[in-house]
């Protein structure tokens, strides 16, 4: 069976369990956003998703190959890249270090770097994905909120992966910003992939996705389309 | 405009500042002292800063991975006594002594990111550890006494000349150079740099980040080793004693070169700069006969105004 299948995964912490246990799957060509409180279990579902965490018990499939226990590393030679909340960029590298991180292209076996391919591909695909940032050797941290999440965003894109998690992508964004990196969403959405929100800010949630979960305490509290339900029953599910 | 240049080209400027810091140090002690600029004096200047070069060089790496290296001096100590004591002592080969010292220098930073990585104890904590070992170990193999008279072939190598330059210059000439491929050229120079700027994304993007922090620390001990070496040939000894506190000229040098402190930018040519700005503010200070406690006291504050511009540049 194609897609992303989580099978009874279950996470504690020490004695805490963030995560009852869930089953979800997850097509391409779908945006699903999760949502619920603070302490809902999102973020550590999303971690657990991405190999950042280890489930305790359970199963992760993509595309019918087990990824359970495989390490980030592994996750994103997979296919499944993830859009951290605090964006994990080196603010003092440039746009082209950032977009690299942990797969730069090399010359040879004793790993001297390949700039000018780099840069190239870099320049190409921040072309295709509509992002404009004048100069690629400024160092990330001197570009705006909305220009460094563009380049999170780029970064998770480029290797042309299946999955994409996005962990409160626009959060800490302006209202135009805001607009641009839904857009980029819809744009991964388009080409493919499956996608996977977390986000607080339910008009950016309604604005993208195509299914809503609801987490509470660690549960799955409901999973329905989005055209099937309303702001209102989503925000009930939530507190309810 | 300024802004934007300001930022684009964060070391340039930092190089930039080190440059005048030197040129303005030159220009004053070239009018306070006549011998200054002499040829004689420019080679005292490079041949004395060819220890303190190397160990600044490596410890450039550990800095850059957002780590601190406490046990440069006692591993320079250390590696310059145990090939003292295998040329004199031992009757080795300097072939054999010498990477054999060096190796050993390589082995001590080794386990120090070992157990920084094992322990993910602060790297100054262990490096500390590391710095009494290696000192220790030096007086052990030495009995606590200066070991002298090493074979006079590794004199006349270590003191003589090749292309026109004293071999310690060479030396700290080849290894500029290597520092450089090493940090701006290879795919572990950016690792090293990520490492310290956003230890977290470079776990997470698959970065190996004990193998990069191992290698830093293990290049730290080679170079430390090779300043040992040199420390040796010039002073025609192997003493155990060498170079105490040069732990913190070398690191000054390196945060003077614009290199923060807490990791994520630093550059070859800039600690270069730095040890050189260092170099001559003592030698100056030596021509003009100030006093050692004087010249301890203008290190002191150099050090401190390194750390200040440090965390002004790492808040921009």
């Amino acid at each position: 069976m194609s897609g992303l299948r989580l099978e009874n995964i279950t996470k504690s912490f020490g004695a805490i369990q963030v995560l009852q246990p869930m089953t979800l799957a997850f097509k391409a060509g779908q945006v699903t956003a999760i949502v619920g409180d603070n302490g809902a279990g999102k973020s550590t579902l999303l971690k657990v998703m991405a190999g950042i965490h280890k489930p305790n018990a359970g199963a992760i499939y993509l595309d019918d190959k087990l990824l359970t226990n495989l390490s980030a590393a592994d996750h994103r030679a997979c296919g499944v890249e993830m859009v951290y909340q605090d964006l994990a960029l080196a603010k003092q590298q440039n746009v082209v270090a950032n977009l690299f991180l942990g797969r730069e292209q090399t010359r040879t076996c004793f790993g001297f770097l390949n700039r000018t391919a780099m840069a190239e591909r870099a320049k190409n695909e921040l072309n295709r994905l509509g992002i404009s940032i004048a100069d690629l050797n400024t160092p990330v941290g001197m570009l705006s909120g909305g220009q460094q999440q563009a380049v999170a965003i780029a970064r998770a894109a480029l290797f042309e992966p299946k999955v994409l998690l996005f962990d409160e992508p626009t959060a800490a964004l302006a209202a135009r910003e805001v607009g641009q990196v839904l857009d980029l969403i819809r744009q991964q959405k388009e080409q493919g992939r499956i996608v996977i929100l977390v986000s607080h800010r339910l008009n950016d949630v309604f604005a993208v996705a195509d299914r809503i979960v609801v987490m509470k305490q660690g549960r799955l509290i409901s999973d329905t389309p989005t055209a099937a339900t309303s702001m209102s029953k989503v925000v009930e599910n939530i507190v309810g | 405009m300024f802004a934007r240049l300001f930022t684009q080209n964060q070391n340039r400027l930092y190089i930039a500042q080190c440059l005048l810091f030197l040129a303005a140090l030159g220009a004053f002690f070239s009018l306070a002292s006549p011998y200054f600029l002499s040829l004689g004096n420019v080679n005292n200047v490079l041949t004395a800063g060819a220890v303190i070069g190397l160990m600044a060089i490596g410890a450039t790496f550990v800095i850059a991975s957002g780590g601190i290296d406490l046990s440069s001096a006692g591993v320079m100590a250390f590696c310059g006594t145990l090939c003292a004591f295998c040329l004199q002592k031992g009757g080795w080969s300097p072939w054999l002594a010498l990477p054999f010292s060096i190796g050993l220098g390589g082995l001590c930073g080794f386990l120090t990111g070992f157990l920084v990585n094992i322990t993910e104890a602060p790297s100054f904590i262990v490096s500390l550890g590391m710095m009494s070992v290696a000192r220790a170990a030096a007086y052990i193999v030495s009995k606590g006494m200066p070991i002298y008279g090493l074979p006079d072939n590794v004199i006349s190598a270590g003191q003589g000349q090749m292309l026109g330059l004293q071999v310690p210059v060479l030396l700290l000439i080849v290894g500029i150079v290597l520092a450089w491929i090493l940090l701006t050229q290879t795919q572990f120079g950016l690792h090293t740099l990520i490492l310290g700027d956003n230890a977290f994304a470079a776990q997470a993007m698959g970065v190996p980040a004990g193998r990069v922090r191992l290698k830093t620390f293990t290049l730290a001990g080679i170079y430390s080793g090779v300043a040992g070496i040199i420390f040796m040939l010039r002073t025609n000894s192997g003493d155990p004693t060498a170079g105490q506190g040069y732990e913190l000229i070398a690191i000054t040098a390196v945060i003077l070169g614009g290199a923060n402190l807490f990791g994520g930018r630093a550059t070859i040519i800039g600690t270069v700069l730095g040890v050189l700005c260092l170099g001559v503010l003592q030698n100056g200070l030596n021509l003009l006969a100030v006093s050692t406690y004087y010249q301890t006291l203008f290190v002191g504050l150099v050090l401190i105004a390194a750390a200040f511009l440090s965390r002004v540049r790492s808040q921009r």
